[in-house]
């Protein structure tokens, strides 16, 4: 298995599928070197890592939530992703929706300058980490940093535990995570913050998300925009997910452009968008089940 | 040209190899890319990214015991999936497999031999060694069994399967020469079985969703919990947004299942039945029903009747059911009833699907019976997109020694004498109040295995009474992996291995209708001196003198069935290979349906005799009958001789009859009922309890959550964390007449006693019943349940500090009496009489 | 079993650079060396003298007349496409982008790989479906390579599945009016190989998968 930057968006496959990588055995062009190059730089066009929830598909089960907690040996008291009802109607004829939850790892508002999410921008360590390559782009890391194929991530070793983010973050997906232990002699606080990676060490290794890999109505889907022939990206299109932010994203009006997106012809999002406020956000992620 | 060879290929392949090297100068491939390949079952380490050991096994948390795969990190289980490569579960997982690892390491497990101390129930304990307590158990059985009365020796099951069930109920517990033994079946899907036993045979239906294009459902609360949960779930969910298959649900409460139907149809408890009869009738006297599959209907006395004498029987039967009376008795309205009785029949092919919602009723025999009727009329059996027969995978095994002696019991198992006209799957909620009794003796050792006898029954009060009781069992023992309510009624506690610690073969059920074979090995070494109770009771043989011969360990008798299976099933691998990929099936097997339409030739009938009452052909030599001239149907267990079933001037093999002597047909008129003198075809019987309700009462139903095991999960810290509380669920109607209000303390009292929990209003229910969920509300099997530690257990899960909840839940069992559905034993859950008013 | 692989893998490749365009001068070059040569001739092509001594631009050039005459057009030609010969009972056959087409597009990008935006062809030209075979076994030797049993009979079924589906479907029509049309010995001779071949594989092909399953039950981790 390949390294990070060498996965290709290629690499993924859903459903507990993994791909792995393989020489190409193909010959070179006539005109070899020039087209190598030419190849070489499509082929390393990053991934853009989105994740489309299907709520058609969302059972309840709430295996997600737990695959979650195993995956990470996370802590009680906080998840990383959860599974709301939301529920509307009356007898006989109520209505009740699962809506899956998890850090929607923003691409952030497109006007500013420094395309960030709020999470991100707000971090007084954003930045301070290493000078590292992927693909063509150059990035630092921070305490809380974007990477440049789209995933939103947290590096204990730089946090001073300000809990800024945590705040910031209008989707309350932030909690403080007494499993991470922060090091730096400046620290504010022993513990950092815990939220939802998109499973990185998992994506990197061309294995897809620990929830997705066990989602048995196939509600969450997990993959690369960038690349056209993957099942994020027909769900996409099919659904026109990215033409319809307002329809398709959480808390549009905030202008933070999700990367978790929801197929939800019942209007869920429209429900669940009025619950969701600085007071209540919090709670949404202490409790899986409610 | 002559055919070239092998080797010009290999010459002209190297050539052509040395002749490509050079590159230079080629045109360019067209393609792109790299071909890629499935793979799957990998974790890695989200801090250091390092590769976690992956190992094949399966999950035991609910009965559908999933092909699985865990993770193991430097010799810790840090995370269970799915196997990707099993068929039945397509690489997926429930929120209860997912928590598998709590169950190895939650701090409250019983990790070593005990003893009691104290007074039987005081929660005083000693530590003893297992070779102090085999040693204890080897006296007290060897004498029983030395005495000639090994019957005294009662073995209780809760859980118990394939390579387990086999080694210890078939193998051990036979060459001891005790019979006395109970499983739980009545207290979870027994009626369902028995049913079916008495319509088509062998039990488990398999609903196939894959090629159905419609879904009748009563009571099924799939989506949530189900005895084949997820290779049966997510295809539904699949067939309804991939194939847009339209599903309805008849539900006594806004369940998952009903939320993810097209339509919700509330209903009253113990009214499907009802209904289910009346879309009979429509289907019958508008003509829809599917003339073909008539031949192998069994509708009246007659086996040799015409079909049109059994389409007229049974018009003729079900005129009384009119969807009218049924609006009347159930709620549902006529309309609804006509209308989705029409579009079932109409839209082919179609699945009835009906589970503990509409069958652990006291009527329950008869309304599974009518989804049977349902299914049949319409030739929704055994067809790609019906109601299938469950396919499983075959396995040998080791039988352990030949000279088993002839097993003694005490008729425990099966209610009390009279009361129950088929108990084909025991009468588990009867066992202790049978002991109370005494009539039909008393063990004087009670063992209990994989099972909490005081909360999984009714009358958890009255279960405690007798199980304390020194008087009445003088010796009490378990094997367990949870101190739970019962365990501490326990003389002698031993420690089991979890199922992520023990060896098994498998075998449940596959949605595809071929069987897959699949395997649970051992992740890591049991915790502590925990020990499966496989390996233990091969010890305990050794010790009384009489060997099993299976092998040194569960794990030898579980290689052994593999070289035995290997000889009997074709292209079946061994077992290395199954260690190494866990599931296996026949990649040449054909889906099975329609296996009744198979004819039975001359050579096949050799050694079987017609009888011609019934119109089976039998081999009594393998009924080992003594006198086959009584005939069939008055021969014991003459069922296992059953060949072929004898229809016009043909033999079929038809629907084979098992546990009970009934005919190939698929019996909608069942003789056997009959006989003991209940309504021969598909009838509503009222609940009597229901007919007395006074207008304040309620009816008392239970249900499951997607997040936890019937009983055994609440010691599962991530699941307790998501569900620990279950309110009851009542209507905002029946609230408001009663003035309660969402979140109020309510005290719900029935005949047998009362508990106070919490009220949730909620739209989601239909009026006149209260809803309580049966997982939580324990008093013991630890601090994630219920708050209390164990004894013995240790302190060292951080989490245990961060326990945020406080309230643990009200179990509703306390009120629900141990009553017998009366035609085969399954206990009423649905059906308990109560009042509820604010505390 | 890994040689076998690289060996079936190369000759496909070679078979797709042959029918892919005009035979280029690189190409050529290889083939008329002489122990290149030997091989064919031990295959029983018949190549004329022209073809093994003449000089070598005339060659090209009258190869590359009778690649057009034969492929090509304007006139009567045999199109090397999949969807004008591979019969089928739906009778959505004999034009180009038909059923077949639209098949073989989505079975080779199911599998992985990508039409490159620089090939302008048809998706089931006969050299890329040729090809799709050359990197499907090249994969599956590199699974060898890696002790990838299960990567193995992946590669393999998906060859077998190819192979059945299409090749067979269609390539032996194909070849049999190569060699009735052609007249210069190259092609029909090729056409012979290339017909030889795919009926060679078409059986070989599961022993392999045999072989592999095998393998498969008799691993032990």
């Amino acid at each position: 298995m390949s390294k990070t930057d060498k996965v290709s968006r290629r690499d993924m496959i859903k459903a507990g599928g993994v791909v792995v990588a393989a020489a190409a055995t193909g010959l070179l062009p006539d005109d070899a070197e020039a087209k190598k190059k030419k190849r070489r730089k499509k082929k390393k066009k990053l991934p853009h890592w989105a994740m489309i929830v299907d709520l058609r598909r969302c059972i309840g089960c709430r295996g997600c939530c737990i695959a979650d907690k195993a995956e990470y040996g996370a802590a009680l008291g906080r998840f990383n992703t959860v599974v709301k009802n939301v529920e509307w109607g009356k007898y006989p004829d109520p209505q009740k929706h699962f809506l899956p939850r998890l850090c929607n790892h923003c691409s952030g508002d497109e006007s500013k300058e420094w395309q960030v999410p709020p999470c991100v921008e707000i971090c007084p360590e954003s930045k301070s980490g290493k000078r590292l390559k992927m693909g063509k782009e150059t990035y630092r890391t921070g305490a809380t940093y974007k990477r440049p194929d789209g995933m939103i991530l947290l590096d204990p070793k730089l946090c001073i535990g300000c809990y800024k983010c945590i705040d910031a973050c209008p989707y309350g997906v932030r909690s403080p995570d007494p499993n991470v232990k922060l090091t730096r002699p400046d620290r504010e606080k022993d513990f950092g913050v815990g939220k939802c990676t998109f499973c990185r060490h998992r994506v990197d290794k061309g294995i897809v998300t620990s929830c997705v890999n066990t989602c048995q109505g196939r509600a969450r889907n997990f993959g690369d925009l960038n690349d056209p022939k993957s099942d994020v990206a027909k769900l996409a299109k099919e659904h026109k997910l990215l033409e319809n932010r307002d329809k398709s994203t959480l808390l549009p009006n905030m202008k933070t452009n999700p990367n978790v997106f929801y197929i939800d012809p019942d209007g869920v999002l429209e429900h669940y968008n009025k619950k969701l406020s600085k007071e209540t956000k919090f709670a949404e992620f202490k409790s899986a089940f409610e | 040209m002559a055919n070239l060879t092998r080797r010009n290929f290999i010459q002209l392949g190297i050539a052509s190899g040395a002749l490509l090297a050079a590159e230079e100068g080629f045109i360019s491939p067209a393609l792109a890319g790299r071909v890629k390949l499935k793979k799957g079952g990998k974790d890695f380490n989200f801090k250091t990214d390092a590769e976690r050991t992956a190992i094949p096994t399966a999950c035991w948390s609910c009965v559908t015991r999933c092909a699985a795969m865990g993770f193991v990190e430097d010799g810790r289980l840090v995370k269970m999936e799915s196997n990707p490569k099993s068929i039945r579960t397509l690489g997926k997982m429930c929120a209860k497999g997912q928590s598998g690892p709590n169950d190895v390491y939650f701090p409250d497990r019983l990790l070593y031999p005990m003893i009691r101390v104290g007074k039987r129930g005081e929660g005083k304990w000693k530590r003893i060694s297992w070779d102090n307590a085999l040693a204890e158990l080897t006296v007290r059985l060897k004498k029983l069994r030395d005495d000639g009365h090994p019957e005294k020796f009662m073995f209780h099951y809760g859980r118990m399967k394939a390579s387990s069930s086999k080694l210890i109920k078939s193998v051990f517990l036979a060459t001891y020469g005790t019979k006395t033994i109970s499983g739980h079946t009545s207290i979870c899907e027994g009626g369902k079985w028995t049913s079916q036993e008495l319509t088509w045979g062998k039990h488990y239906d398999n609903w196939d969703f894959d090629n159905t294009n419609f879904i009748l459902n009563f009571g099924s609360n799939v989506q949530e919990a189900h005895t084949n949960h997820i290779p049966t779930s997510q295809r539904l969910i699949r067939a309804k947004v991939e194939r847009g298959v339209k599903s309805v649900t008849f539900d006594v409460r806004y369940s998952n299942t009903a939320a993810k139907s097209d339509e919700w149809i509330p209903i009253k408890p113990g009214t499907d039945g009802a209904v289910a009869l009346a879309m009979c009738n429509v289907i019958m006297q508008n003509d829809l029903y599917d003339k073909s599959f008539f031949k192998f209907i069994r509708a009246t006395e007659n086996v040799n009747a015409s079909n049109d004498e059994k389409i007229a029987t049974l018009k003729a039967h079900l005129k009384q059911y009119t969807p009218q009376w049924a609006e009347k008795i159930s709620g549902v309205s006529a309309a609804k009833i006509e209308s989705i009785a029409k579009e079932f029949a109409k839209t082919k092919p179609a699945v009835v699907i009906n589970y503990r919602g509409s069958v652990a009723h006291y009527n329950g025999n008869d309304t599974e019976r009518a989804c049977q009727m349902l299914a049949a009329i319409t030739g929704n059996i055994d067809n790609p997109g019906g109601r299938c027969r469950g396919v499983g995978p075959k396995w040998k095994y080791p039988k352990g020694p030949k000279n088993k002696p002839k097993a003694k019991k005490l008729k425990l198992a099966h209610g009390f004498p009279g009361t129950i006209a088929y108990p084909n799957h025991g009468v588990c909620q009867q066992v202790l109040p049978m002991i109370k009794d005494g009539k039909a003796g008393r063990p004087e050792i009670y063992m209990w295995y994989c099972y909490n006898p005081v909360y999984a029954n009714g009358d958890n009060q009255g279960n405690i009474d007798v199980l304390k009781d020194e008087k009445m069992i003088p010796f009490t023992v378990t094997s367990n992996i949870v101190y739970d309510e019962s365990s501490k009624l326990a003389d002698m506690i031993l420690p089991d291995a979890t199922y992520l610690e023990r060896w098994d073969w498998e075998d449940m059920v596959d949605p595809n209708q071929i069987g897959e074979h699949y395997i649970r090995q051992a992740l890591i070494k049991p915790l502590g001196e925990a020990r499966d109770l496989g390996d233990v009771v091969i010890e305990l043989a050794e010790k009384m003198g009489m060997p099993l011969g299976v092998g040194a360990s569960k794990e030898e008798f579980v290689k052994k069935s593999h070289e035995m299976t290997a000889k009997a099933v074709k292209g079946f691998p061994g077992f290395d290979y199954m260690k190494k990929h866990g599931v296996w099936h026949d990649k040449n097997a054909k889906p099975k349906y329609y296996s009744h339409k198979k004819e039975i030739k001359a050579d096949k009938l050799k050694g079987a005799i017609l009888d011609e009452a019934t119109g089976v052909y039998w081999d009594p030599h393998k009924a080992h009958a003594k006198h086959p001239e009584e005939g069939y149907a008055k021969t014991k267990k003459a069922y296992k001789g059953y060949v072929g079933q004898k229809m016009g001037d043909k033999v079929y093999k038809g629907f084979p009859p098992d546990k009970v002597n009934k005919t190939g047909y698929l019996e909608l008129y069942s003789a056997l009922l009959k006989m003991k003198g209940h309504p021969a075809l598909p009838t509503y019987v009222p609940v009597p309890e229901h007919e007395k309700m006074k207008s304040d009462e309620l009816v008392l139903t239970t249900y499951k959550v997607a997040v936890h095991v019937h009983s055994r999960s609440t010691h599962r810290k991530w699941l307790a964390e998501v569900y620990h509380d279950n309110p009851g669920w009542i209507n905002p109607k029946t609230a408001g007449a009663r003035g309660i209000k969402d979140g109020d303390k309510i005290k719900v009292k029935s005949k047998i006693g009362e508990i106070v929990t919490k009220a949730h209003v909620t739209e989601k229910i239909v009026p006149g019943i209260i809803a309580i969920s049966h997982h939580v509300g324990r008093e013991e099997s630890g601090r994630y349940a219920s708050g209390k530690k164990s004894p013995f257990a240790h302190d060292n899960d951080p989490d245990l500090k961060r326990i945020f909840w406080k309230a643990h839940g009200v179990h509703p069992n306390w009120i629900i009496p141990n009553s017998p559905d009366p035609i085969n034993g399954q206990q009423c859950w649905m059906d308990t009489v109560v009042t509820v008013s604010k505390a | 079993m890994i040689e076998t692989t690289r060996q079936r893998s190369n000759i496909y490749r070679l078979l797709a650079l042959i029918y892919r365009t005009e035979i280029t001068k690189a190409l050529l070059k290889h083939i008329r060396d002489p122990k290149f040569l030997s091989i064919l001739s031990d295959m029983g092509a018949e190549l004329e003298d022209d073809f093994l001594k003449g000089p070598e631009d005339n060659l090209i050039e009258v190869l590359a007349v009778e690649y057009a005459r034969l492929f090509l057009g304007p006139d009567k030609h045999i199109s090397p496409h999949e969807s004008v010969h591979h019969e089928r009972g739906d009778g959505d056959w004999g034009t180009l982008w038909g059923k077949s087409t639209v098949e073989v597009k989505n079975f080779i990008e199911t599998s992985g790989l990508e039409y490159k935006s620089d090939y302008l062809g048809m998706p089931d030209h006969i050299s890329v479906e040729l090809e799709f075979m050359n990197q499907a076994a090249g994969r599956e030797a590199q699974a060898r390579e890696e002790n990838d049993n299960d990567g193995v009979l992946c590669c393999l079924k998906m060859e077998k599945k190819f192979i059945d589906e299409h090749l067979t479907k269609w390539l032996p029509v194909f070849c049999k009016k190569i060699i009735s049309e052609a007249k210069l010995p190259f092609y029909r001779e090729m056409a012979r190989i290339t017909n030889n071949f795919i009926e060679f594989e078409k059986d070989e092909i599961n022993r392999y998968i045999a072989e592999a399953e095998k393998e498969e039950t008799s691993q032990v981790s």
